[in-house]
């Protein structure tokens, strides 16, 4: 489904990503792991088209989205969350839903007036449906900016499912969770997949990324230096080395 | 009431759509300090369409708002590249050309026995379709603000649309916007593109009820003006802009004015009073929330 | 206009082009610390010159003024550091940090309440500023043919704003308060966690850019031989384009585009004349922005 090929990102002298090279295949959970600075944020602002890669390239079913800026991403079917969580901090919960909803809507339903009219109707109703998800609907007057931290994780998951994308890019979901907040949306994505969204997880937080993944890559440096399974990867030497080695050298690129 | 009072209701109106112009671009987070740029434009062009090519005041504004957007529209486009303290400077800059434009602009013609028409440094006297045509300063108030009541219902109307929260989206966060699917491009050139039309609106009006333009009219006083309204108003809605507008000018300017001439001193002194005690104005979102609840009545999700 | 006519124009210009870049100075050091624009600048720098008038004033009387040339410059210098001290304190210090939309408007409420000062404090009308110049250079021109010269005065402002900007990097570069402004601009909270107090860091850059624009001040005063608050807008808009042409943030940049504008300028006022020069000084600005947006010396803008 995402095919990523050669891919690197230099920052100056700095190479973030190098020829990087992985596959995420059609309802699966696909974790990007590594140890801090090793360039897991860089490649998924690069899927996600905030930065342009040096080099390499990204097809998503069978589109090259290389090059894409992230609103077309997002209408090619990929949608994301951010490292420290960026919301609409003065906008409503609902409104952020609603927001998303009909960004995502409005590029599939071609007539305008439709759009305008009968559009937003549906879209209020779907947006129904992504508060009970995230169990927000509570919430839903509420402004983004004074909810509580595990909410505004919610909300964000929430915001990006809103676009109703094929693929999610989940950047560090988990942070800042408490164990169990973790088994929660453990249970969600499982539920996502269920439901036929592909998720890439990049995560810090090895209890959710071994329980809930199905294959895993292993980056450091900017290279990728193992991929399977969780518990092939749990029995690589090179991890166990890349993890020991770099310890907690670093901020996160 | 009287002559006076009605050009007080005049100056309130065209003060508010001047604000509303800049209340579009910087619901984007887009701070324009062009807008008198703009109003320039739409005074001056509609005032020759009025006195030279002798138009309606009606299709004659329009026409100035539609020049002023395309100016709007192509400063638009650049400043999807810089954004921040650098478009502050920009836009300031590009105020000041358009300024400098028409002190350099001299184009006049022979009207029976007198010339009229732009003239450079001197200004654009004879801008007179209202009194040609028999209108009463209070028929220009009631017109004034016909249209200001158009532009405020206008706004009202598409802030609680989609298009308003995609505006509103795009300021509280453009990388969060862009991720949601809104095209970052088209959603703030569309943004200058209204707010310079707006402003264009102001423009045309303010010719003709001063009748008499320069270049100094519009000044980076002008362009502070406008900013200012939904700054000290707060960007919660339309409402604080329309406020700051009556307040500023009414209160500040008008009913202090025996106090001798410290309009600008006050004016000063209470944009640094608001912004340090009310940094997000006077309507933010908070306080409307809070209003809101307090009255007990409209729900944003139950329209 | 020939070639040496040209050359007199530019030459001429660069010297004077010497405030811009004292003033660019002063927006690029408060953009580099606090990563904000203070609108209220050169409002205050030329506060200052106005208050190097008023304290002359008081100690002279009638046509003798009370201040030797140099003491002039340095009153101007003293009292628009305090100004600039003022806008901090009233436009930056409690204004909330993440949001520059209030520190912007506040700065533009500042320079209102500044301008208007001056206007009231001398009835609007433009004030004489002594021609200090002429005491410190007896011989005005430095002549090298009939038609190429180098004006004296403008030779005295050329020089003493390159002294004052070797004393500025002397300082920033050199010392301990130096050394503190320059974490503070690169790492913020780096240099917190370091012990160095962000509050005190600004209020000093500040103060340090005030007393450059307070020298500006005075030597616009000096060489145009009035102050006028008629100056504050066009100075302000100026010292904006040479900060932006120079890169946001960079010393070196704002030297040299004050300098560039300043030469250029002069060169459109001798080929379009007073009301089309600065036009071009604006077309000049939107080619920078268009072709190279982070300035000569600025640091390219990722997407981010």
């Amino acid at each position: 489904m995402l095919e990523v090929a050669r891919l690197s990102k230099h920052f100056g002298g700095v190479r973030a990503v190098d020829e990087l090279d992985f596959r995420v295949e059609a309802g699966e959970i696909f974790g990007l792991i590594g140890p801090n600075g090793s360039g897991k944020s860089t490649t998924v602002n690069m899927i996600a088209g905030i930065f342009a890669p040096t080099a390499g390239e990204i097809i998503f079913d069978g589109v090259d989205i290389t090059e894409a800026p992230p609103h077309i991403t997002l209408h090619a079917g990929i949608a994301r969350t951010f490292q420290n969580i960026r919301l609409f901090n003065n906008m409503t919960v609902w409104e952020n839903l609603w927001v998303a909803q009909n960004s995502a809507k409005q590029k599939r339903t071609g007539n305008p007036m439709a759009r305008w009219m009968g559009g937003s109707r549906r879209a209020a109703a779907a947006v129904e449906e992504f508060l009970e998800f995230s169990n927000l609907a509570h919430k839903r007057d509420e402004l983004a900016g004074n909810l509580a931290f595990g909410e505004q994780r919610r909300l964000e998951v929430a915001r990006s499912l809103a676009a109703e994308p094929k693929f999610l890019l989940l950047d560090e979901p988990a942070a800042g969770m408490n164990l169990e907040e973790v088994k929660e949306l453990d249970e969600r994505l499982r539920v996502l997949r269920d439901r036929g969204v592909t998720i890439l997880l990049v995560e810090h937080v090895m209890e959710l990324v071994m329980e809930v993944t199905d294959r895993i890559a292993v980056l450091n440096f900017g290279r990728k230096i193992a991929e399977g399974t969780p518990s092939e990867v749990q029995q690589n030497q090179a991890v166990m080395d890349a993890y020991l080695g770099a310890g907690e050298g670093g901020s996160d690129a | 009431m009287d002559d006076f009072t009605w050009g007080m209701v005049q100056i309130v109106g065209v003060h508010t759509i001047l604000g509303l112009s800049a209340y579009v671009i910087l619901l984007t987070g887009q701070v324009s300090m062009a807008q008198a740029g703009f109003v320039a434009i739409g005074a001056y062009v509609a005032g020759m369409l009025t006195v030279l090519a002798e138009w309606h005041i009606i299709p004659a504004m329009v026409t100035g708002g539609l020049a002023a957007s395309v100016l709007a529209c192509i400063v638009g486009f650049p400043a999807l590249r810089i954004r921040g303290l650098m478009l502050v400077v920009a836009t300031i800059a590009f105020g000041e050309f358009v300024r400098l434009f028409w002190f350099n602009f001299d184009y006049r013609i022979a009207k029976g026995d007198i010339v009229v028409g732009p003239e450079g440094g001197e200004g654009f006297k004879q801008i007179r379709f209202f009194p040609e045509n028999g209108w009463t300063t209070q028929d220009v108030a009631v017109f004034v603000w016909v249209v200001a009541a158009i532009i405020l219902a206008t706004l009202w109307w598409m802030d609680r649309s989609r298009a308003g929260k995609v505006l509103r989206a795009v300021g509280e966060d453009e990388m969060a916007a862009q991720s949601v699917g809104i095209n970052l491009t088209v959603v703030k050139v569309a943004a200058f593109t209204a707010g310079g039309f707006i402003a264009g609106i102001a423009g045309a009006i303010y010719a003709h009820y001063t009748t008499h333009i320069e270049h100094l009219n519009f000044d980076i006083l002008m362009a502070t003006f406008a900013i200012a309204y939904p700054i000290l108003g707060g960007l919660a809605n339309v409402w604080g802009t329309l406020f700051a507008a009556f307040f500023i000018q009414v209160i500040v300017i008008e009913v202090l004015r025996d106090l001798g001439d410290v309009r600008n001193l006050m004016f000063g002194a209470l944009i640094i009073l608001v912004m340090n005690f009310l940094p997000h104005g006077l309507f933010s979102a908070k306080v409307v929330r809070k209003l809101k609840e307090w009255m007990g009545i409209g729900k944003m999700s139950d329209a | 206009m020939e070639f040496v006519d040209y050359l007199q124009a530019v030459t001429d210009g660069v010297m004077q082009g010497a405030y811009y870049a004292l003033i660019g100075i002063g927006f690029t050091l408060i953009f580099g610390v606090m990563n904000k624009i203070n609108l209220a600048y050169a409002a205050a720098a030329f506060g200052g010159a106005y208050a190097s008038l008023g304290i002359a004033a008081l100690i002279g009387s009638g046509d003798d003024f009370g201040l030797p040339p140099l003491l002039m410059f340095l009153a101007s210098a003293v009292a628009a550091g305090l100004f600039a001290w003022i806008v901090y304190t009233i436009c930056f210090r409690f204004t909330p940090d993440h949001y520059e939309l209030a520190t912007l408007m506040a700065t533009v409420g500042a320079f209102f309440l500044i301008e208007e000062i001056a206007v009231h404090a001398t009835d609007g009308e433009p004030m004489d500023f002594p021609e200090v110049l002429q005491g410190i250079i007896e011989d005005p021109m430095i002549e090298f043919s009939d038609a190429f010269a180098i004006r004296g005065d403008l030779l005295t402002i050329f020089l003493l704003a390159l002294i004052a900007m070797a004393v500025l990097l002397l300082l920033l570069y050199r010392t301990k308060l130096g050394l503190a402004t320059r974490a503070v601009a690169q790492q913020r909270t780096a240099a917190q966690l370091c012990g160095i107090s962000v509050d005190r860091t600004n209020a000093s850059t500040f103060i340090i850019a005030g007393v450059l624009g307070g020298l500006a001040g005075a030597m616009i005063g000096a060489a145009v031989g009035v102050l006028s608050p008629l100056l504050f807008v066009p100075l302000t808009v100026k010292g904006l384009i040479v900060t932006v042409i120079g890169g946001l943030g960079s010393i070196p940049g704002a030297i040299v585009a004050g300098l560039l504008v300043g030469g250029l300028e002069n060169v459109f006022l001798a080929l379009r004349g007073i009301t089309e020069r600065d036009m071009y000084v604006m077309l000049l600005l939107f080619l920078f922005l268009a072709f190279r947006p982070q300035g000569l010396f600025g640091k390219k803008v990722l997407r981010d």
